[in-house]
């Protein structure tokens, strides 16, 4: 199979991820419950995780770094910390659900969308510029959007939300693994991201990371093996947000996979992955039959077919073992934006085992 | 043997306490100790020689992770607490 789904799931991960999993469900149980060798091996494996995690993104405290099943759970761990009924927020017109669904289920929440026409940077930061003001009570932003891949600038919005006092939330999603994430640069209250798409872990691993001084609420209650006898969660981190058994055997091979991303660094990654894409845009555009979205060296390139639609084209290709994805993307307000409402897209998203060949045998079928 | 016991607040606090004073020559290996010696339930500590409260106090102080308790254990296994 040719794979080109990775901003869903990277399928290709590299092989220490398996093996450190496979390790792990044999020799680790529950981490701080027990204290006899599997649990202790448990515990410091999530150490070891939580402080290779937050040296890399630039969080404070490795305690500030929660494992979380996914970057849905750590998105509405955030939002649902900063937000209440009645508050202002400010978001991009590049959201996921993952964003939007939380801040529609909390209700009675005024949202201003800074729209921003794809690949114009500058046209995003001076909207959150004019956006961002004292009423505002959160920031929440993606990174890179999974539609389109573009890259928002998020240095910029974050530099407006320091001067202005507004907390941000930054969906590190798509750029997690490809981009630099720097909590403590950005200043950001919270980074959320998953473990199985660029940082090369298993699914239902993902990472929130928490700035120094923030108190979010617990989004599950239960046990911490700490303070025990306390009714409420307990007050500090992680254990306020890390109810019930960890994902330990989930956390080794998230650990796996930062450590090979570590190793390559995102730069080399994200231009091994942009070469690639590359291909395929120049390709398609020479065809005549695709508008094509293409914002330079990105991860995820989406495009529209003329003459017939997404799915059908994404089934066509599924027949001849190539993996896409069509339609919306959970992200109906990225393509409202985008003006690709009516049809959605056709996503090609690669990882760092794509190569610039299969992008050659890709376009031979189109 | 006597020795000092530092009450952590979490498992992960305990650890972090233990591998800040292990870096530095100290002793320190965690574990659950008695519930007794606090009302609050369960809970992790480190425990280090006699001789290695203060460096150890030094330590943890510089990085931001001091106990929350300090016992001293003595040799009939009974437990006095140590105000820092």
């Amino acid at each position: 199979m040719i794979y080109f789904d990775s901003a869903a799931t990277t399928l290709q991960k590299p092989d220490a991820v398996p093996a450190a999993v496979a390790g792990a469900i044999h020799t680790m149980t529950t981490p701080g419950r027990g204290d006899h060798p599997a649990a202790r091996q448990a515990a410091e494996l999530m150490l070891q995780c939580r402080t290779e995690a937050a040296e890399f993104f630039g969080v404070p405290e490795p305690d500030n770094v929660i494992l979380t099943t996914n970057a849905t759970h750590a998105l509405n761990i955030a939002i649902k910390s900063l937000v209440a009924p009645g508050d202002t927020v400010v978001i991009s017109g590049y959201e996921h659900n993952a964003v939007t669904r939380p801040l529609h289920a909390i209700g009675g929440v005024s949202v201003r969308i800074v729209n921003g026409r794809l690949f114009d940077p500058e046209q995003m930061a001076e909207g959150f510029r004019r956006a961002v003001d004292r009423d505002v009570r959160a920031v929440i932003c993606t990174h890179m959007s999974n539609v389109f891949g573009y890259v928002l600038p998020i240095d910029e919005i974050a530099s407006v939300c320091r001067e202005r006092g507004v907390p941000l939330v930054v969906d590190a999603s798509q750029s997690a693994g490809v981009r630099p994430v720097n909590l403590e640069r950005w200043g950001a209250a919270y980074v959320a991201m998953p473990g199985h798409k660029g940082l090369y872990g298993p699914q239902g691993t993902g990472l929130l990371l928490c700035g120094a001084g923030q108190e979010p609420s617990s989004l599950l209650e239960g046990g911490t093996g700490s303070l025990s006898r306390q009714q409420e969660m307990p007050a500090f981190l992680p254990d306020r947000l890390e109810a019930g058994t960890q994902n330990v055997h989930g956390a080794a091979g998230l650990l796996a996979g930062l450590r090979f991303v570590r190793g390559m660094g995102v730069e080399r990654i994200a231009r091994q992955e942009g070469d690639v894409l590359a291909v395929l845009a120049r390709g398609l555009r020479k065809r005549g039959r695709y508008r094509v979205f293409d914002g330079g060296e990105s991860s995820v390139l989406s495009v529209v077919p003329l003459d017939t639609d997404p799915e059908t084209l994404a089934d066509r290709l599924a027949e001849r073992g190539v993996a896409v994805r069509a339609g919306l993307h959970c992200a109906p307000l990225a393509h409202t934006t985008a003006g690709t409402a009516e049809t959605g897209t056709l996503r090609f998203s690669a990882s760092v085992f794509n190569t610039p060949e299969e992008a050659e045998r890709v376009l031979a079928m189109l | 043997m006597p020795y000092y016991l530092l009450l952590s607040r979490s498992i992960t606090h305990a650890q972090r306490m233990s591998r800040v004073l292990e870096r530095a020559g100290i002793t320190a290996r965690f574990f659950r100790p008695p519930m007794g010696l606090t009302d609050r339930g369960c809970s992790y500590a480190v425990r280090i020689g006699e001789g290695a409260l203060s460096p150890a106090l030094e330590h943890l102080r510089a990085e931001g992770l001091l106990p929350m308790r300090v016992f001293y254990a003595e040799r009939d296994g009974a437990f006095s607490e140590i105000s820092i």
